[in-house]
């Protein structure tokens, strides 16, 4: 931990501090920054033990309801542990697999799935037994949800997926420990003006026939995280693994997108702190010249600017967690039983946006900072900021959706659908 | 059965400050934490329940201002059932003597309790006295230095605990009712509570005590009824940097001989 203490706990309820005391010390016992350099340059799949005391911490899912294995907790909550998850690891691959990935994933998976699927794989997952995951992308691209083709076929009581999926994380994990993915296929002819509509979300195992995991890719950061994807021929799935409605995918994959860019907006506040602090450590106590480093302006003010935007950041991100609990204590946490009232879902997709595009370029442009700051010394992997910098870039060229998408959503729900740049 | 489970908070900080004109520390802007050594006895009472096969209450007590109820609610997430704080303008300025009074009070409002379990010091006041005051006031027997408890017999009603010494470690059998001092072991690691812990915290027993609760004389309380006075609170200058003496040992032998005898010391 650093010497240095950028948390602010004000405004906190008792049960949120407790949240974030037991995360750290957790972190400080078993997830020192030692071991996330050394789990980044050793590569995945990711530790077993780590995942295993992200669940008996109950961080994995806790939005779940009760009744389903989770703990209850608000988006908020999530958020403030998920804040702390990237601040123990800046490499950010724990809070992508098991936050982002399984948490804001994962969370909406149980929304829409059947007893069946939540016993065997929703609360194993919530125990660190099994890996619950995403997968929407496909070889032509991601950014365009709509515009994908893999296709399922109706054979009686079954029905059989073909197509690929591509840049997936955690499917070595999935295939290590057991588990499955959404996967999202056209179920219905493609429709050139309403390219969303026959979109179908199914839960489909890990080990089903048919399923072909491919090798990982060698991704730049996040390393103890596996990145790859799979091919799908002939895979058959039961009709009651279909997540909710047939038809209906596209606006259950942009609830889950919702939950999962809370939880990266989350991540990176805590990946910018912990860089600060870290940063902050080395440029009181580093002398150039005859004084400390953090007395020269040109450190200094880029310092204390980054601070201002995480600070501005972390509000931002809570803001949109509670608009998230809105939703939900209207629509159901569990299944879905009302509509909602308060606020509408591309209102609170505008502030989803806006965080999913800010914070991790924030995180980025931070760990940059302090590179320059630490010189040789912030370039090498003995410091976390190479390690951040290269992990949190993943977020910012388009894992959990490109910049460039969140500033389209952003600009629809400010200037009007009118001005929609690809209309 | 009853265990009860004597905690404090205490600042955060191995750098505390002192008001120059009360003599008392400035806890003003300092985060606050529950004590490492009540922790440890903490969590030695909840180790101990989940060991036995008999239904135990473990109550978390704690004398200070309002905001001490955080360290209570950590408490309720490691593993007591129960939280109560004693708090009230009355009980301010206490020495350890007067506070073992007020927490004796409340120990006799609690009713019968078989085991009670203390911190060995506070990291802010490291007088090692209150565990001690406590059981006198109490009247029961107790060990101090507790590291480990090594047998419990519930229905005899008697422990065997190890007790640290300096020249190594003792065991000690006690019969209760017994207060128990506790001293972290070196390789002592808390139990860290869980989320659901937490959760579940919420929805324990909580209460706060003030001196309507627990009655009698006024000036037996707080800074009324505190023994003690402080006269100077104060930081000890830092030591200097020493003479190291850096020599084969016969030459060092002789160097420090030379030194002491010069020093007038030999």
């Amino acid at each position: 931990m650093a010497e240095t203490d950028l948390s602010d706990e004000r405004g906190l309820t008792e049960e949120q501090k407790l949240f974030r005391e037991s995360i750290s010390d957790w972190g400080e016992r078993n997830l020192p920054l030692e071991r996330v350099i050394e789990m980044n340059r050793e590569g995945h799949p990711f530790p077993e033990d780590i995942i295993q005391g992200l669940a008996d911490l109950g961080v994995i899912m806790g939005p779940v309801p009760e009744e389903h294995g989770g703990m209850g907790l608000s988006w908020k909550d999530q958020s403030i542990i998920e804040e702390q998850i990237g601040y123990i690891d800046p490499s950010i691959a724990t809070a992508a697999g098991f936050m982002a990935v399984e948490t804001g994933w994962g969370f909406t998976i149980n929304r829409y799935c059947n007893e069946e699927i939540r016993e065997k794989y929703i609360k194993p997952a919530i125990r660190g037994e099994k890996f619950v995951g995403i997968a929407t992308t496909e070889p032509k691209g991601g950014s365009d949800v709509a515009g994908f083709e893999s296709t399922a076929e109706k054979d009686g009581d079954e029905w059989v997926l073909n197509g690929e999926k591509t840049f997936i994380s955690g499917v070595e994990e999935c295939q290590k420990i057991g588990g499955g993915y959404w996967v999202n296929v056209r179920t219905g002819p493609k429709i050139d003006e309403a390219p969303h509509k026959n979109m179908t979300a199914f839960f489909v195992p890990i080990d089903t026939d048919g399923l072909e995991p491919q090798e990982p890719y060698d991704d730049a950061g996040r390393g103890s995280l596996s990145t790859s994807g799979f091919v799908m021929n002939d895979v058959r799935v039961p009709e009651k693994y279909m997540l909710g409605e047939q038809g209906k995918g596209f606006y259950y994959t942009m609830e889950g997108f919702d939950n999962a860019r809370i939880m990266i907006g989350a991540s990176a506040v805590g990946v910018t702190r912990r860089i600060l602090e870290e940063a902050a450590d080395y440029i009181k106590e580093r002398e150039t010249f005859g004084r400390p480093l953090a007395k020269y302006e040109a450190i200094q003010f880029p310092f204390v600017e980054r601070y201002t935007e995480m600070e501005a950041s972390k509000l931002m991100v809570r803001k949109t967690a509670e608009m998230q609990d809105v939703r939900y204590d209207e629509t159901g946490w569990g299944e879905k039983t009302g509509d909602p009232k308060t606020y509408k879902p591309t209102e609170i997709a505008k502030w989803i946006s806006m965080i999913k595009y800010k914070v991790p370029h924030l995180a980025k442009d931070t760990a940059d900072d302090a590179m320059h700051w630490l010189g040789a010394a912030g370039y090498s992997s003995e410091y976390v900021f190479e390690t951040a910098w290269r992990g949190v870039m993943s977020y910012c060229v388009g894992a959990e959706g490109g910049a460039n998408i969140q500033k389209i959503v952003i600009g629809r729900e400010t200037l009007g659908k009118d001005y929609v740049p690809y209309k | 059965m009853k265990f009860v489970v004597l905690v404090k908070q205490v600042p955060d900080t191995n750098e505390v400050e002192v008001d120059e004109e009360t003599g008392t520390i400035i806890r003003e802007g300092v985060p606050s934490v529950l004590n490492a050594f009540d922790e440890f006895a903490l969590n030695v009472a909840v180790d101990l329940k989940e060991k036995i096969d008999k239904e135990v209450e473990i109550i978390a007590l704690s004398m200070g201002p309002p905001q001490a109820e955080e360290a209570l609610n950590k408490c309720l997430a490691i593993g007591a059932d129960r939280a109560i704080l004693l708090t009230d303008k009355i009980f301010a300025g206490a020495d350890t003597w007067a506070t073992a009074v007020t927490l004796g009070r409340a120990l006799k409002k609690i009713g019968e309790v078989d085991l009670i379990f203390a911190g060995q010091e506070a990291s802010d006041g490291n007088t090692a006295q209150v565990g001690p005051e406590v059981a006198a006031h109490q009247g029961i027997s107790q060990l101090t230095y507790v590291t480990e408890i090594e047998d419990f017999d519930p229905e005899v009603g008697e422990i065997i605990c190890r007790k640290e010494i300096d020249e190594g470690h003792l065991m000690v059998k006690g019969d209760m009712p017994l207060l128990l001092a506790c001293m972290p072991r070196p390789d002592f690691e808390p139990k860290i509570p869980n989320i659901r812990e937490i959760m579940k915290a919420k929805k324990k027993r909580k209460e706060t005590w003030s001196y309507e609760d627990l009655g009698g004389d006024e000036e037996d309380y707080g800074l009324e009824g505190s023994e003690s006075v402080v006269i100077k609170t104060y930081s000890p200058p830092p030591k200097g940097e020493g003479i190291k003496i850096d020599e084969e040992p016969e030459r060092a032998v002789e160097k420090l001989l030379r030194f002491l005898d010069e020093e007038g010391i030999l």
